[in-house]
């Protein structure tokens, strides 16, 4: 494993059949990870039909304790909990999923281009990154849900827009080491056009990184959701966890006492962001079985990954 | 130029980049400070006046050139809103953010060590795997829920107030002596404070567990052992020496997410901090405050990036300019 | 350096940087943001806390536009008139008045009194009052100028009298005078400088505390977020508080509020949460109080002929059937918990004999509404919503369904969206589809609701409130052309009632008026811009420490902060 030139932690992958299996078996994590999220996943696929009860019926006019009817309860205007949990895993990860693939592809291409193209086109770029590594998230989303509306596509794509970042170096430094690399550099002397070297060598060597971080970004995605709820900037017309830890909040759940509203939105959040974090991290582990440290770091500090401060050979 | 003054240049680059941006970024909002006044005796004279008086009437260019002299000058402007000192508005939420922010840290460097300890003592363990389970969960866990929880089951069963930095009654009837400030103001800040520490001590924990075992390997360690130390001991001379610099490179990082934490931190608890301050400034469109903030939350970012860099440099010789082979 | 001593050194400089830290912490929580000022002295059990979502903006009259100024500038200020309990117009400052056989002219008989620094207050400081904010009425006086519309001068024939004459007779007259905030004189004058008086709106009294009151407290301490001290004036001419002093305390949220109450820490909490009411009703140590309010919400129609899309909205008959669709019981008990009522009017309960009592809300019928969209041609669609067959003509339209847009603002006191989902499908059933737009904060919604630029050409819906005077003045008012692109959000616009308006408006006679005040609000009320919805409740909490409260009082007489005792 050798360092990026700007010290940015970088993985060798061996181009072996099967990396995309190995990704995904080879490590405890990632399959327990990838499980966890399966299970949601199923989850919000078939919301319609293993809610208890249509989401927008109300069915008194408050809180009202878990029975064997409403096995979560009612929320402050009256609707069934665990309809609103079931119908906001589609929409959480939903958001999460679609909103971490819109950063990959900007980070991702982004990256990509910076890396292998280098040069000014390089520094461009990556001053481009800096700026978006280091505003303030909050101004961002809130002028864009302003100007362009609330709604769930909107919020996609604004979260996508704030976080490319971090990949985007990743991407960089990966594909720039991978271009640096002897035999590469052999295989381009040997006179391979760039689109052989591109395809044969590159895209294999950054593709499980690339796979591995965005799941990572899902995490992040769900996360942010939740948080951009919180603002109440979040598409009115849905439900979602961010939506509904909100609304515990804004409805008096913690006055009146209500458990049942206050836990269950928090909770789906935490297990679907720590599946998607240990899924991500774990195939991380697998492609480098060296590094064990930094990973938290990714999510919370949209700030570059030091020089390999956390790695600890 | 040294790689260390070309960090800097870069990153005086990029807050001035910034802070141009976020200039243009809010007058994109439909709205300004004086659009939609629904005052009791509004008129539109008066809205064309207040538009004259701060400057909103003209063209955006124009007041972006205004915007940079006065910047030049180190002059922030006249908020829009209360028609005092920008600085004057930002200094005092400010004041009130930092300690929690300082708090909410120090809880959760306390309790990353202490987890982390833990599990790399008793590595394998089902305590091992708990604890790190615990501080990864904490981790995942929205922060305004946590704060919640915090609310719903910690104040009342402690006693703790919930909102707000200072006791109604408090210096009402005369100046309150400073240990009672200092009281109240403590009282206040421990639920924000907690709150934050619990949300964020996972990244602490990591690292120390991975020191720890680290350290716990090496060689000398046995000797040391051999020698006669005791388990403490090894403790507090090697495994904290050897967590002491990533720790503190973590601790800088996350002078990047005081807007984040502050904000959700602030609201949940009726904070009267920095991000208060700039939810109720959007509110209100006024601009110079806004601007105000977030240059200075981007030079808060920025800066901490740029120490989090030169002072790796500079403790660990490894890695000056960058080139090393790490592993 | 070997392993060792650096990890030594290592331990030792963490512990130094903790202990840095630490200390640190501790000194920064001192300092922020100091404590102000002192007051005089008092016993300090007999200091009324309040709690309340609404801050003070500035202590600037001629600069507060929120509602909590009010409040304050009533408590520093002399007002010739003020409202006492019961919601009754009675004097303050004012001993007597008279008002002229033709309306013109109203002479008043001041107290005796003297401003809290010693300088005696005398109808000087009331004419230099009304004259100045006349002669800057277009420019930094502007927010004040609407009280005095109509005076034409102002004398003070002896100190203890004001006479104020009126180019023509005022029916508001007397109420408007209620909102002028008599300034001393001889701190203000200095500042009527600049460019039409702009060094007025410059001014700050809160750098200079305590402020020079004439009222029954001045200001010691002001904080606009965080607590403002109001402390007694030895020299205010009425009656003198039973407090030693009143701490007010903004909050960000209503949680925390309620949490400092139940937790002891507040006198009196000023806006209760409807939706908390009936659960701390059964608590210990505080009194709830629920009376009939002076919010009505509102379900607003775009009525501007410059509406571009969905222009059958513009018809009265079918914006009657949307009343009929309205669920306001339901929204009555999900929304607020029980803490409101149907209503009709523009004006709320608090206006009295002003309210006429034929506007009456609707009930929810679907049939009816269903019956009437039928007869107006708007036939099902396969998928069960509306269709609007297309029109021919000067604004013609395509053929389209009923969907519309519905902008729910989120500075309300109660829950917008459950509101809106209540509306919603209610709406179903009667074949219109609602789809909610999130309106953000007042500024944002304003904008969307006038959009674009206050040409009122795009939005459908929207759901909002008022806080209505009590003359109906001001309100009856908001819906006239002269308001368009300013406070009028509906946009609507009738040249007829613009000349009712204007008649009721100068109309003396208590008894005419009302006559003209109850066409103008049935007028309203048949061409419904806006179908009002609830009434609500006004939910306040005191502490069984105290009593006196008079909660109605808030904003418009000095009894609110002056009367709560100890128990």
């Amino acid at each position: 494993m050798v360092a990026s030139p700007s010290g940015e932690r970088v993985v060798s992958v061996p181009t072996r059949r099967g990396t995309a299996l190995r990704l995904i078996t080879g490590n405890r994590q990632t399959v327990l990870g990838l499980c966890a999220l399966g299970v949601f996943l199923l989850i919000a696929l078939l919301a319609p039909v293993i809610a208890p009860t249509p989401v927008n019926t109300g069915f008194a006019n408050g809180f009202s304790a878990p029975t064997a009817v409403h096995p979560l309860g009612l929320d402050g205007g009256g609707f069934d909990v665990l309809s609103r949990l079931v119908h906001g895993a589609q929409t959480s990860l939903l958001v999460g999923s679609i909103a971490a693939l819109v950063g990959m592809v900007i980070g991702g291409t982004i990256g990509f281009v910076a890396g292998y193209v280098g040069g000014r086109t390089d520094g461009v770029l990556m001053r481009i990154t800096d700026y978006f590594l280091v505003i303030p998230d909050i101004p961002l989303m809130i002028v864009a849900a302003a100007v362009f509306g609330q709604s769930l596509t909107n919020i996609m794509i604004v979260i996508g827009l704030v976080y490319w970042a971090s990949t985007a170096r990743l991407i960089r430094a990966q594909v720039m080491s991978v271009r640096q690399r002897t035999f590469v550099k052999r295989v381009e002397a040997m006179g391979a056009s760039p689109l052989f070297v591109l395809t044969r060598h590159v895209v294999p060597q950054v593709t499980p990184l690339l796979v591995a971080n965005t799941v990572l970004m899902v995490a992040n995605a769900i996360f942010a959701e939740t948080y951009i709820s919180f603002l109440g900037l979040g598409d009115p017309s849905v439900v979602s966890w961010g939506r509904m830890i909100q609304d515990a909040l804004d409805q008096g759940a913690v006055v009146a006492g209500a458990w049942w509203v206050v836990l269950p939105p928090g909770l789906a959040v935490t297990l679907v962001v720590l599946a998607a974090t240990i899924a991500g991290q774990g195939m991380e582990d697998t492609l480098n079985p060296r590094l064990k440290v930094g990973h938290l770091a990714v999510r919370r500090f949209r700030v570059r990954p030091l020089h390999g401060a956390l790695d600890r050979p | 130029m040294t790689p260390a003054l070309s960090r800097i240049w870069f990153a005086l680059v990029t807050v001035f980049v910034a802070a141009t941006i976020n200039f243009f970024l809010f007058r994109v909002m439909p709205g300004n400070a004086v659009s939609a006044l629904r005052c009791r005796a509004c008129t539109p004279q008066l809205r064309e006046a207040l538009l004259n008086r701060y400057g909103l009437d003209a063209p955006l260019p124009e007041q972006f050139v205004r915007y940079l002299d006065q910047l030049a000058r180190g002059d922030l402007g006249i908020s829009i809103a209360s028609g005092r000192p920008v600085w004057q508005e930002i200094t005092g939420p400010l004041l009130n953010t930092l300690p929690m922010l300082i708090a909410g840290t120090l809880i959760a460097l306390v309790l990353g060590v202490i987890s982390g300890v833990v599990s790399s003592w008793r590595r394998g363990t089902v305590l091992d795997s708990t604890t790190q389970w615990t501080s990864l969960a904490f981790y995942a866990m929205p922060t305004q829920w946590i704060g919640l929880l915090v609310l719903f089951y910690v104040a009342a069963a402690i006693g703790l107030p919930a909102a707000g930095i200072q006791s109604a009654s408090l210096g009402v009837l005369g100046e309150p002596s400073m240990w009672d400030l200092l009281v109240d103001r403590t009282a206040h800040l421990i639920l924000p404070a907690l709150t934050l520490g619990l949300g964020s001590y996972g990244q602490y924990a990591i690292i120390m567990r991975s020191a720890m075992l680290d350290t716990l390997g090496e060689d000398y360690i046995l000797t040391a052992r051999a020698k006669g130390l005791r388990d403490w001991e090894i403790l507090r001379y090697h495994a904290f020496g050897n967590a002491l610099l990533p720790m503190v490179t973590m601790v800088a990082l996350s002078a990047g997410s005081i807007v984040a934490g502050a904000i959700v931190v602030e609201d949940v608890f009726s904070y009267p901090g920095i991000g208060f301050a700039a939810v109720d400034a959007i509110g209100k469109r006024d601009y110079p405050v806004l601007q105000g903030i977030f240059l200075l939350l981007t030079v808060a970012v920025v800066v901490a990036n740029l120490v989090a860099d030169l002072v790796y440099v500079r403790i660990d010789p490894r890695i000056r300019s960058g080139r090393v082979a790490v592993g | 350096m070997d392993q060792r001593s650096v990890s030594a050194a290592g331990g030792h400089t963490r512990r130094r940087i903790l202990a840095v830290l630490g200390v640190l912490t501790l000194l920064l929580a001192g300092c922020s943001k100091g404590a102000g000022g002192g007051g005089g002295g008092g016993d300090a059990d007999n200091v009324l806390t309040i709690g309340t979502t609404y801050y003070i903006s500035s202590l600037n009259p001629f600069v507060g536009i929120e509602t909590q100024d009010s409040t304050a500038y009533s408590m520093l200020y002399p007002q010739l008139l003020q409202y006492g309990p019961g919601l009754k117009l009675e004097g303050d400052w004012a001993e007597s008045w008279d008002e002229s056989p033709d309306g013109r002219t109203i002479t008043f008989k001041l107290r005796d009194g003297q401003w809290s620094d010693g300088t005696p207050l005398t109808a000087e400081d009331a004419v230099w009052t009304i004259e100045t904010i006349r002669k800057h009425a277009k420019g930094a006086t502007a927010s004040m100028a609407k009280v005095l519309a109509g005076v034409g001068s102002a004398e003070a024939p002896d100190p203890r009298t004001l006479v104020i004459r009126y180019d023509q007779p005022m029916g508001p007259a007397l109420a408007n005078l209620q909102q002028m905030y008599v300034l001393p004189k001889h701190v203000w004058a200095s500042h009527d400088t600049g460019e039409d008086g702009s060094g007025l709106t410059d001014f700050k009294p809160e750098q200079q505390l305590p402020v020079v009151s004439g009222g029954p407290f001045t200001i010691t301490k002001y904080e606009d977020k965080g607590t403002t001290v109001f402390t007694p004036n030895p020299k205010f001419y009425g009656p003198k508080p039973h407090a030693s002093a009143v701490a007010l305390t903004f909050y960000t949220n209503p949680t925390a509020m309620i949490a400092d109450l139940k937790a002891g820490r507040l006198g009196f909490v000023e806006t209760v949460p409807f939706k908390d009411a009936a659960q701390l009703k059964s608590l210990q140590g505080f009194t709830i109080d629920s009376q009939p309010g002076n919010e009505v919400t509102n379900f607003g129609f775009n009525s501007s002929d410059a509406k571009k899309q969905n222009r059958e909205l513009l018809d009265p008959k079918l914006r009657e059937a949307f009343e009929y669709t309205l669920p306001r019981e339901q929204i009555v008990s999900t929304v607020f918990g029980g803490e409101a009522k149907p209503w009709a009017d523009i004006l709320s309960g608090w206006s009295g004999d002003w309210v006429n009592p034929k506007v009456q809300p609707l009930p929810n019928d679907v049939d009816k509404a269903n019956q009437i969209l039928d007869s107006l041609g708007y036939p099902r669609g396969t998928d069960g919503v509306r269709q609007v067959p297309a029109t021919t003509g000067e604004h013609a339209q395509p053929a389209h369904p009923m969907r519309y847009t519905v902008i729910v603002p989120n500075d309300t006191d109660y829950d917008g969206h459950l509101q809106f989902t209540l509306l919603q499908s209610a709406f179903e059933k009667v074949g219109v589809q609602l789809t909610e737009q999130a309106g953000g904060d007042g500024t944002q919604a304003y904008e969307l609701i006038t959009a674009p630029d206050g040409k009122y050409e795009d939005a459908d819906m929207f759901t909002w409130y008022w806080h209505p005077y009590i003359d109906p003045d001001f309100n009856l008012g908001v819906v006239t052309t002269s308001e368009l692109g300013n406070n009028s959000d509906t946009g609507w616009s009738n040249p007829a009632y613009d000349a009712l308006y204007e008649k009721q408006r100068t109309t003396v006679d208590p008894a005419a008026r009302r006559d003209l005040v109850w066409q103008a609000q049935a007028e309203i009320a048949s061409a419904r811009p806006y179908v009002q919805v609830v009434e609500t409740n006004l939910v306040t909490a005191n502490s069984t420490g105290w009593t006196g409260f008079e909660p109605k009082l808030f904003t418009l007489g000095k009894a609110y902060y002056t009367s709560p005792r100890r128990a």
